[in-house]
């Protein structure tokens, strides 16, 4: 892996040096002394290889066009006005976790007769594991793009003349702090004990990397209006993007949608004439299907794919979340 | 940023090494320093090869903690609770105990079965003035995290009991922690104890 170098002479004998930034010891290939760098040793830092040519990345967003809730004639009507390839900076950091939660989950069983019992399951867990994180080093403005979906690829800086690259202005000690926390909240998910009573849990910064990523921006018209994508440099992806969607799938969904919504509600009412729980679990179903409804309807004009900031995801992912737990309460979906 | 060439801290001779590592040994006077926080000599110790040791022959480093755990109190479901008295030196819920820290980078599983293997049952093996032409692995992990990291061991060794862990009251507290490398041959299935 080809790293930036820093270059220097060596303080026994005078030769060159290439210590790479983020390096602490090194040897001097000329006398071989052991070196030690003092001071800010600066960041490990690296970058792919664009190994997609600007056909590839027109070409792979001509494909996105043609798939999803997308409008139906993107691929005959849009046109591409501008492609152009940009490196992106990326903090990548290996964090190590080690230690123990320990408590217990509960599980409820309801009998026949409609008693419920709670049993407790106790549970200790061991997390010990290496977990990566990677986010963004500049503000990303409306790219779409805040985590690295790659970490394989050649690399090399022979490209870093030609292509425009975007500084890093975010600080390597906030983007630590936030894989330490990231990968703390990964383990206790990893152990996944709902009620804890211990826990001791320490975390490891193992290593930190600046990464600059290649990306292709395209830039397409759609009847007068302007959309933009963006392909992955090294595998061809494409990574984000806003595309115009269908009137008629939104039309369709509309209509589907407050007929099976409806239905759903309506069956669980007459079902549950003796059972509260199958009439209420009904009329959630059939709301969870009319607010999904309502999603695609509301924002299915664009479609969005990416990690944007203010993102609308068409289901709507937090009000059906919020939703599926109310029906769990209920005791009607689980 | 500025480079300097490692000199040992007892003799000022300069030091030459075939690989990078966090510890810088000089084989002059047969003294160990890291630089991580300041030039700081570290104490260490090298196990000898058993004598039928077949393979290539290398020296792994483990940070061994000496330290004194106390227990105030502990919580476990089912099972019956084995006593950390077993192996721990004068019995009772306190004592003393060496605890043995991979220092080499090592995957989370080698790691683990290193750490707990070598605590419960503590190497013993003659020692030698020094390396002689027997490669080292490479030290990646400092003092600190040593220390930190017999924290978790300690309380793997008690989890690992019979029954589930709920609730662990304790204090451990790091008396020394000195360097030890100890030997393993390579083998097939990787590197193997050689003592």
């Amino acid at each position: 892996m080809a790293g930036i170098s820093v270059g220097m002479s060596c303080p026994a004998c005078g030769g060159a040096l290439n210590i790479e930034e983020g390096e602490t010891t090194s040897i001097c290939t000329y006398c071989n002394s052991t070196l030690f760098v003092e001071g800010d040793k600066g960041v490990t830092t690296i970058a792919f290889r664009q190994k997609l040519l600007k056909d590839g990345a027109t070409a792979s967003s001509q494909s996105w066009w043609k798939h999803g809730w997308k409008a139906r004639d993107l691929k005959h009507v849009g046109k591409i006005t501008e492609v152009y390839p940009i490196y992106l900076p990326f903090w990548k950091t290996t964090t190590r976790v080690a230690g123990w939660i320990c408590g217990y989950n509960e599980r409820r069983r309801t009998d026949s007769k409609g008693n419920t019992t709670v049993e407790r399951i106790p549970k200790e867990e061991s997390v010990f594991q290496d977990y990566v994180y990677s986010e963004i080093a500049c503000d990303p403005g409306d790219l779409g793009i805040r985590t690295m979906k790659n970490f394989m690829g050649e690399t090399g800086f022979t490209d870093f003349e030609m292509i425009p690259t975007f500084e890093a202005t975010t600080s390597k000690d906030d983007a630590v702090s936030r894989s330490k926390n990231d990968a703390l909240a990964k383990a206790r998910a990893q152990a996944h004990v709902e009620h804890v009573t211990f826990e001791k849990v320490h975390v490891f910064s193992k290593a930190l990397t600046m990464i600059y990523y290649p990306i292709w921006v395209v830039r397409y018209n759609y009847r007068e209006r302007m959309y933009m994508d963006t392909v992955d440099g090294v595998t061809g992806q494409v990574l984000s993007g806003r595309a115009p969607g269908d009137p008629m799938f939104q039309s369709v969904a509309v209509t589907a949608g407050t007929f099976f919504g409806g239905l759903a509600a309506f069956a669980g009412i007459l079902l549950g004439k003796n059972d509260y729980r199958i009439a209420a679990a009904g009329v959630v179903v059939g709301a969870l299907i009319l607010l999904a409804t309502y999603r695609f309807f509301r924002y299915g004009s664009e479609i969005v794919q990416g990690e944007f900031k203010e993102k609308k995801s068409l289901l709507g992912g937090a009000d059906l979340k919020q939703l599926t737990n109310v029906t769990k309460q209920l005791g009607g979906l689980r | 940023m500025n480079v300097i060439q490692v000199k040992c801290p007892s003799c000022n001779s300069p030091i030459y090494m075939k690989q990078k590592d966090r510890l810088f040994y000089c084989d002059r006077c047969n003294v160990m320093h890291s630089r991580d926080e300041g030039v700081e000599r570290i104490d260490f110790e090298v196990g000898e090869f058993s004598p039928n040791a077949q393979g290539d022959r290398v020296f792994m480093p483990f940070w061994r903690v000496y330290a004194s755990f106390q227990l105030r109190s502990k919580s476990v479901e089912g099972g019956s609770l084995y006593k950390l008295a077993s192996w721990l030196k004068g019995g009772g819920d306190s004592g003393n105990l060496f605890i043995y820290i991979p220092a080499s980078d090592l995957d989370p599983g080698s790691f683990r079965r290193l750490a707990s293997q070598l605590t419960m049952s503590n190497p013993r093996y003659a020692t030698r003035l020094n390396f002689g032409s027997v490669p080292r692995l490479p030290v990646a992990l400092s003092k600190k995290e040593a220390a930190e990291l017999a924290d978790f061991v300690v309380v793997t060794m008690e989890a690992e009991q019979p029954g589930t862990l709920q609730q662990l009251d304790y204090t451990l507290t790091v008396n020394d922690t000195k360097m030890v490398y100890l030997p393993f041959v390579r083998s097939a299935s990787g590197l193997m104890p050689a003592l």
